[in-house]
């Protein structure tokens, strides 16, 4: 085994096995499970009161709005026209019912009132949109499932001349895919790049760092540190990973499934259960994780050598969180317009380029010479950020006192 | 044999190192010493090949230091550093590997140093819960265990207590059978005038003097007689020596420097018929004289 061997060994292993990674990939499992489950479990505690009501009127309008509303609520009784405005008690009286909702054939057309509990949470639009071809039937003297049939097969067709998706959905499924992997990415850069900081800083501040370089050269110390890093890491991430696609599975299949009873909605967690990544996605998500975390590490790794004190560690670092932060929020523009000049011209800038060309890629077919010209641009980027931040760690590594200014540091550098 | 030939090494505007040249024969023990400042750590991390010269050759048995050969070499730096979380064993495992050790000798030389340096009970505790006189030993352990052919300590009696020292000399004796070069600076001129065989005294980034205790002690100009009883008669006699000088000394011993040649038993004579001698003793310059003279803060 040479030194790159023996250095990610130990490193790994003493990452893999302190408290805090245990403790920080058990808390973050945690926190996923909990935050994956949450919109569903709260949204099934909430839905018997919300979707339950009961109608109210003309024995006609109940009976056909009945047919219409079964597909989002639970209308639990048909009452006559009551004579006064109903009651909480009335509501309590009808098994906790959310409203009674009130028809009535008026002059102008349709007259609905909704007698809620709670207006403000109340499903307005969707009772609104469910009866629609009650009014409409009642104006035209149709049918209301006629009305209903009709405007549920009536749908635009969008075609994207895109040829990576057939359609609107699919895009749409994929910015929400690229936004849950820039997170990711995000996420994966900053947490690894964190090890790093803090390894690097653990052996310059103990003072250990002066006894490895006398014995192996910084650049393996440095890229066993990394690679370690990286590789540790990842399985957090890929813990994480699994931990929310099988939480979302579970809660799709115990709460949002068939017979759990939930009613979609946008905010669904629907469907995370069963997300299909494309393969080219994939390569794209791990080409430019490697890339970015290439360069953010070793910068990290050259901004915590150059500190004596732990405490200096958020000052020499902090200035790093800045690219990182804005080729996340680029990202964020990216997913609405992948193709802008400016984003375009963004994807292709080193440190930026992880974020927001893996972005473009997710959502739109990016020219092959783009790609190409990121990754060639990135990867001599990346060459001369870690023979820079190299050269710094390794001066770094001996420097001790107060963090040094910036000319001290170049000054260093010419003369090393 | 290691040579260092006219090295220079500046930071910045500041000169550490300027036209340091000696040479340690294979198998000597060097001291190098210095006050702070003079140079040394910037010396001794130019042997290691941590920095790199501005100018001039360094060379072990006539190559210039490479990473292969310094894999070979150990090194305590001064400024101690240690993993706090890592086990005695696995930190020592660890510096082994780096060294080019590997099972089932890494195993048995983690236990022989562990007993050499009375550390063995500790083994499977971590580095941080030691006192700071054993978390030195672990480190002294990490940098000897692969007997190494040349060996940097910098400072390694700094905060032993006399019997830990006792057991570091030990150890450095085992490493100079085993044929070892090495190299201590220390600022704890007893202990390194008793395991040294060749000094360099450098200050200002310049080599003062260097040489075996016996030629720096050949170069030394005066020597100093001790002579008692404190009597008139006998003061008298070494007044009249030319160039001789008085020394402070403790009370009823009379402490004077003499010439380098001066002829010690014809002053013995002159002394015993001057009156009731009862001491006279010709002493040899320490290497605390020494290094204070050569620093150019003494004489």
């Amino acid at each position: 085994m040479n030194d790159f061997g023996i250095i990610f060994e130990a490193e790994f292993l003493r990452r893999i096995k302190s408290r805090a990674y245990l403790i920080g990939t058990l808390l973050g499992a945690a926190m996923i499970v909990i935050l994956s489950a949450a919109p569903a479990l709260f949204a099934h505690g909430i839905s018997s009161s919300t979707h339950r009501i009961v109608l109210a009127g003309d024995p006609a309008l109940t009976a056909a709005a009945k047919t219409l509303l079964a597909k989002d609520f639970d209308v639990s009784a048909t009452e006559p026209a009551p004579a006064n405005a109903p009651t909480l008690a009335d509501l309590a009286h009808a098994g906790d019912a959310a409203a009674v909702v009130v028809f009535k054939n008026g002059s102008g057309g349709l007259d609905v009132t909704a007698y809620a509990k709670d207006a403000a949470g109340f499903r307005t639009t969707t009772l609104r949109d469910d009866i629609v071809p009650l009014t409409v039937a009642l104006a035209v003297h149709a049918r209301p499932a006629m009305i209903s049939s009709l405007l549920r097969d009536f749908t635009v067709d969008v075609r994207s001349l895109d040829a990576k998706f057939h359609d609107e959905a699919s895009a749409n499924a994929a910015r929400g895919l690229a936004l849950l992997l820039v997170v990711l990415l995000y996420l994966a850069i900053i947490l690894n790049c964190q090890g790093v900081l803090t390894s690097v800083a653990e052996e310059k501040t103990s003072r250990i760092a002066e006894l490895l370089v006398a014995t192996t050269s910084p650049a393996q110390l440095l890229t066993g540190k990394i690679v370690a890093a990286g590789v540790t890491g990842s399985i957090q991430i890929a813990v994480w990973l699994g931990v929310g696609l099988a939480t979302a599975a579970g809660v799709v299949n115990s709460v949002g499934g068939p017979s759990g009873g939930m009613h979609t909605s946008s905010t669904s967690p629907a469907g995370l259960g069963s997300i299909d990544l494309p393969t080219s996605v994939i390569v794209a998500f791990v080409i430019f994780f490697i890339i970015g975390f290439l360069q953010y590490a070793t910068l990290y790794a050259a901004a915590a050598s150059l500190i004596s004190r732990t405490e200096d560690l958020g000052s020499v670092a902090g200035p790093l969180v800045l690219p990182v932060l804005a080729g996340f929020l680029l990202a964020q523009v990216a997913l609405g317009i992948p193709n802008a000049t400016g984003i375009a011209i963004a994807s292709q800038i080193p440190l930026l380029t992880p974020f927001v060309m893996f972005t473009r890629m997710a959502v739109v077919t990016v020219p092959l010479w783009q790609v190409i010209l990121a990754i060639g641009i990135n990867l001599v980027a990346t060459v001369g950020i870690v023979w820079l931040a190299g050269k710094v760690y390794r001066v770094g590594l001996l420097m001790y006192g107060r963090p040094p200014k910036l000319a001290q540091i170049f000054n260093v550098l010419r003369t090393s | 044999m290691l040579q260092l030939t006219d090295v220079h090494r500046s930071f910045g505007a500041v000169q550490a190192v300027r036209g340091v040249t000696f040479a340690i024969p294979t198998g000597a023990t060097f001291g190098l010493l210095g006050p702070n400042g003079a140079g040394k750590t910037t010396t001794m991390r130019m042997i290691l090949n941590i920095l790199v010269p501005d100018r001039g050759t360094i060379t072990w048995n006539g190559t210039r230091i490479d990473g292969a050969m310094r894999r070979r070499f150990g090194y305590l730096p001064e400024e101690r550093g240690i993993y706090g979380k890592l086990k005695v064993r696995e930190q020592m495992a660890y510096f082994g590997k780096l060294h080019g050790l590997r099972d089932p000798l890494l195993g048995k030389r983690i236990e022989e140093w562990m007993e050499r340096l009375e550390i063995a009970q500790y083994g499977d505790r971590p580095c941080a819960e030691l006192s700071k006189g054993n978390q030195q030993k672990v480190q002294v352990a990490c940098a000897s265990m692969h007997e190494p052919e040349f060996l940097i300590l910098d400072e390694p009696f700094s905060g032993l207590d006399p019997v830990n020292a006792e057991v570091l000399l030990d150890a450095l004796r085992y490493l100079q059978s085993t044929g070892a070069t090495l190299v201590l600076s220390s600022h704890q001129m007893y202990q390194i005038e008793n395991v040294c065989t060749e000094f360099c005294i450098i200050a200002g980034g310049h080599v003062r003097v260097n040489g075996s205790l016996g030629e720096l002690r050949a170069q030394w100009p005066t020597r100093t007689v001790l002579v008692e009883p404190s009597s008139p008669m006998l003061r008298s006699v070494l007044e009249r020596i030319p160039n001789a000088t008085a020394r402070p000394h403790e009370n009823g011993t009379l402490a004077y420097d003499v010439p380098r040649n001066f002829d010690v038993p014809a002053l013995a004579r002159e002394l015993v018929a001057a009156g009731d001698l009862t001491r006279l003793e010709r002493m040899e310059p320490s290497l605390s004289d020494i290094y204070l003279r050569a620093i150019g803060e003494s004489v």
